[in-house]
């Protein structure tokens, strides 16, 4: 990171930006290993482990890891699955509901996880790629339930007068098409960007300020670290909040190409 | 505990009524978002390969319009 | 001291607070109308997402023309 090599000369500070993000491990340019290709393996192994280890020896009366594991799930299954696509077909995407809620929050979580401390929601490669899965999965759902023409016949209110037909079914059009999906990764993305960007603002401008600060300003170091402690119990809200914001979206999409009328 | 008659069993393409409420307040917000950029877009197509100047904004505004309109067509008006 | 950027930004953040305030006033409307009468929910609701949509179309608009007027 940038800030613990300038603060090896003490000279000036940067403010961080953008170029922050990119931190290449392994090799350099397009198909170098990333800390977040690293990090999102990471998760993906913790992930397996814990939810093999929670399912593993399954009682009836339940151990403290299968209490933990049976509630992440019913709180999917039931608040986002059944209470929202209906309890007559949820039953099929709870699986991709359940894979992507505890992915982004494990993911979310790692900005503030000590040694790990990068979201890898904050590289638009991640959430795009889940946004184009839940695009991918609505629009199957939407076109095997009305057919081809049918579907695009179902996305226009009735009752319209015939001159608006056209311009409106352009705009249903293009919201189904793309700004319902780049907004569900736009949402991912800006809230776990700026968050991050915050929190290294605070952290390593208060590191700044406290070691290489002239006199008053070390009293403003002290401030902004504990303004980096605030942010950081406010940015675990917003991760959670995020995680179960997009699973919810997704929910949402999936029930309205399931659902007959509009 | 009372006795309450079971559940009658879902049929396909009921949806709670809770979640079409959700879904139509995500989905004004969507059309909100999509009507001046579709024709914002298209009114800044039209500038780019006429010359004017005047065709950016009529789309923006044109877009919200028939946004707003989409919207109270669909959730307001009944 | 010099300070160099883009004021189209100071305008977009200015032009942010109105719908906001405005979004909430509406909201805040509704949830009072449907806590004092849950039975009121059905026809509250129409007209709580038309003042919506005529509120947000401003901010959408703030938004719009801070792309336009950067580039």
């Amino acid at each position: 990171m940038s800030i613990v090599a300038l603060a090896a000369e003490g000279s000036t500070y940067e403010t961080p930006g953008v170029a922050d993000f990119w931190q290449p491990l392994i090799g350099s340019g397009a198909f170098a290993i990333t800390r977040a290709s690293i990090v999102i393996m990471l998760s993906v192994a913790i992930l397996s482990w814990l939810l093999l280890a929670g399912t593993k020896k399954l009682t009836v009366v339940p151990s403290k890891g299968q209490f933990a594991t049976e509630s992440a799930y019913g709180l999917v299954r039931n608040g986002l699955g059944r209470d929202i696509i209906g309890s007559h077909d949820f039953l099929k995407f709870v699986p991709l509901l359940f894979t992507m809620f505890v992915l982004i929050l494990l993911n979310n979580l790692f900005s503030v996880i000590p040694v790990v401390q990068f979201p890898t929601m904050s590289r638009i490669g991640f959430p795009a790629a889940l946004a184009l899965v839940v695009f991918a999965v609505y629009h199957a759902v939407g076109f095997r339930k009305h057919g081809f023409v049918g579907y695009f016949k179902s996305i226009i209110p009735a009752g319209l007068s015939i001159g608006l037909m056209i311009p409106i079914f352009l705009l249903e059009l293009i919201t189904d098409l793309f700004t319902r999906p780049v907004t569900l990764a736009l949402r991912l993305f800006g809230n776990m960007f700026a968050g991050h960007l915050l929190l290294v603002l605070f952290i390593g401008g208060g590191e700044y300020l406290l070691l290489h600060g002239a006199g008053g300003l070390k009293i403003a170091g002290v401030g902004a670290l504990g303004m980096g402690f605030v942010m950081t119990v406010f940015e675990i809200l917003v991760q959670v909040l995020q995680a179960y914001i997009f699973t919810l979206l997704a929910a949402l999409y999936i029930a309205g190409a399931v659902a007959d009328e509009h | 505990m009372s006795q309450e008659p079971p559940a009658p069993r879902p049929r396909p393409g009921e949806v709670p009524t809770s979640t079409r409420e959700a879904d139509q307040a995500w989905r004004a917000f969507a059309y909100l978002l999509s009507g001046p950029l579709l024709y914002g877009g298209a009114g800044w197509l039209l500038d780019h390969w006429l010359g004017t100047s005047f065709l950016l904004p009529l789309g923006i505004v044109g877009g919200m319009a028939l946004s707003v309109y989409l919207i109270w067509f669909r959730y307001g008006s009944r | 001291m010099n300070m160099t950027g883009d004021i189209a930004i100071l305008g977009y953040g200015l032009s942010a607070i109105g719908p906001g305030v405005g979004v909430g006033l509406i909201f805040a409307a509704y949830i009072n109308g449907v806590a004092r009468q849950p039975e009121a929910r059905g026809m509250l609701q129409p007209i709580a997402f038309l003042g919506f949509a005529l509120a947000e179309a401003l901010a959408i608009f703030g938004l719009a023309l801070a792309f336009v007027f950067k580039g």
